[in-house]
């Protein structure tokens, strides 16, 4: 069975791209964009692995993962952080990863399959 | 809350974290953003000679110089004035900290947003690194409202205020620290983290030896907080009480880190310490050069501007 990730991000055009990539290389995909409609989301979709934004109108990426990491199935979710703010590997210390946009896409791909594997 | 912001900087990359904070604060909040830029200390009164704070040249001032400084400062920040117009740029001479009190007075600031050094600072010998800039301490311990430092080069405002650490030492000034935090955890409908630790680093009591005596410590510290704070809390629920044992800084930073706070309350006691102790043992200031969460500095409740 595939693995599915969650991207959480309110620029289309990155949601897009990031879904195709994944999903070309195997992945299964949900969107959430943004962080307000995010742990919702992830109760449905239960995904593997989350890729998120943090600055997104409603709610900003840290304030979505720390509502997740109050849920006990979900906390452990690995998360990549991917922003073009500067200092973002400091936003959420638990993230596996933290890319700047712009992002290599083999390096995103070498991450999510060292996490959760192909 | 927050109508009227003082950003103060010195222009270089060392403020860029302090102006994106204060930028997206008067922002979200509606409010009025003032930026200061302190550029020289005249060489003697009313002389047309400064001395550049970046630099240390001393520079002629011109009749246009400020205007120029004032236009470099707003190009400098260009992208952040373009998502946010109504601020206001002054450009002055003078000693740092008696210019930044000065117009905080005069425009009735709510809120002095400050980085915890400046850029010559940083270029000095690394001991140094571990001291907070001059200027910060001398707004900090003189300003009537709060103030907000940005002290790590990465601290961030990650998307408004929603998870407040009131850091207490149970001194009146935390008392006042208190206050402020309360009632911007109501203001902003934020999770309020009451939080003290025990100071085992000294061990003056050698309570170390004795793991029971620390924790009987910690309850009796849980016991404080809820009779000092709890009971001015009527109808607010959204609260967390910790007490934590080791070096008060440490594990303000650490559980500033692992709560998510977006923003860290503490008071700051400079004023009533002998110098050489104000400047490298203060927990407040130590607390602003390792949180990667701002700081605000809440001072003494005589000079605390009434919210």
């Amino acid at each position: 069975m595939a693995k599915k990730i969650m991207i959480v991000d309110d620029d289309p055009a990155i949601v897009k791209y990031l879904e195709n990539l994944f999903k070309n290389n195997g992945y299964e995909t949900c969107v959430a964009r943004d962080g307000s409609e995010g742990v919702g989301i992830v109760k449905k979709e239960k995904p593997d692995l989350i890729t998120l934004d943090l600055e997104m109108p409603e709610e900003w990426g840290p304030r979505f993962y720390r509502k997740l990491s109050k849920e006990k199935e979900f906390k452990n979710i690995p998360v990549i952080v991917i922003s073009g703010l500067s200092g973002n590997k400091y936003a959420i210390h638990k993230a596996v990863a933290s890319l700047t946009k712009p992002f290599d896409k083999d390096k995103l791909l070498t991450i999510v399959k060292e996490t959760i594997g192909e | 809350m927050f109508k009227k912001i003082l950003f103060a900087t010195t222009g270089t990359p060392s403020c860029d974290s302090a102006a994106r904070v204060a930028f997206d604060m008067a922002k979200r909040y509606n409010a009025e953003l003032v930026t200061i830029n302190v550029f020289g200390v005249p060489s003697r009164s009313f002389s047309q000679t400064v001395t550049d704070i970046r630099t240390g040249d001393e520079v002629d001032l011109h009749d246009d110089r400020l205007e120029e400084i004032k236009n470099e400062l707003e190009k400098t920040y260009v992208q952040l004035i373009k998502d946010y117009t109504p601020c206001e740029t002054v450009v002055t001479v003078g000693i740092p900290h008696t210019e930044i009190l000065r117009l905080a007075r005069k425009k009735e600031i709510d809120l002095i947003v400050i980085g915890a050094r400046t850029s010559a600072e940083e270029n000095e010998n690394s001991v140094n690194r571990h001291i907070v800039g001059r200027t910060l301490q001398s707004v900090a311990r003189s300003a009537r409202c709060p103030v907000l430092v940005i002290g790590r080069t990465a601290a961030s405002f990650w998307g408004g205020i929603s998870n407040i650490v009131f850091g207490t030492d149970f001194s009146k000034a935390s008392d006042e620290a208190f206050k402020f935090a309360f009632n911007l955890a109501q203001t902003f409908n934020s999770s309020l983290h009451l939080f003290h630790a025990i100071d085992i680093s000294a061990d003056p009591f050698e309570i170390t030896k004795n793991q029971e005596v620390i924790e009987d410590r910690i309850r009796d510290a849980r016991e404080k907080i809820r009779s000092k704070y709890l009971s001015k809390m009527e109808g607010f629920n959204d609260y967390e009480i910790d007490v934590w044992e080791g070096i008060p800084y440490v594990e303000i930073v650490k559980y500033a880190r692992e709560s998510f706070a977006d923003l860290i309350v503490m008071s700051h006691h400079t004023k009533k310490m002998d110098p050489e102790k104000a400047v490298l043992g203060s927990t407040v200031e130590q607390v602003v050069l390792r949180s990667n969460a701002p700081v605000i500095s809440v001072n003494h409740p005589a000079r605390q501007k009434k919210q």
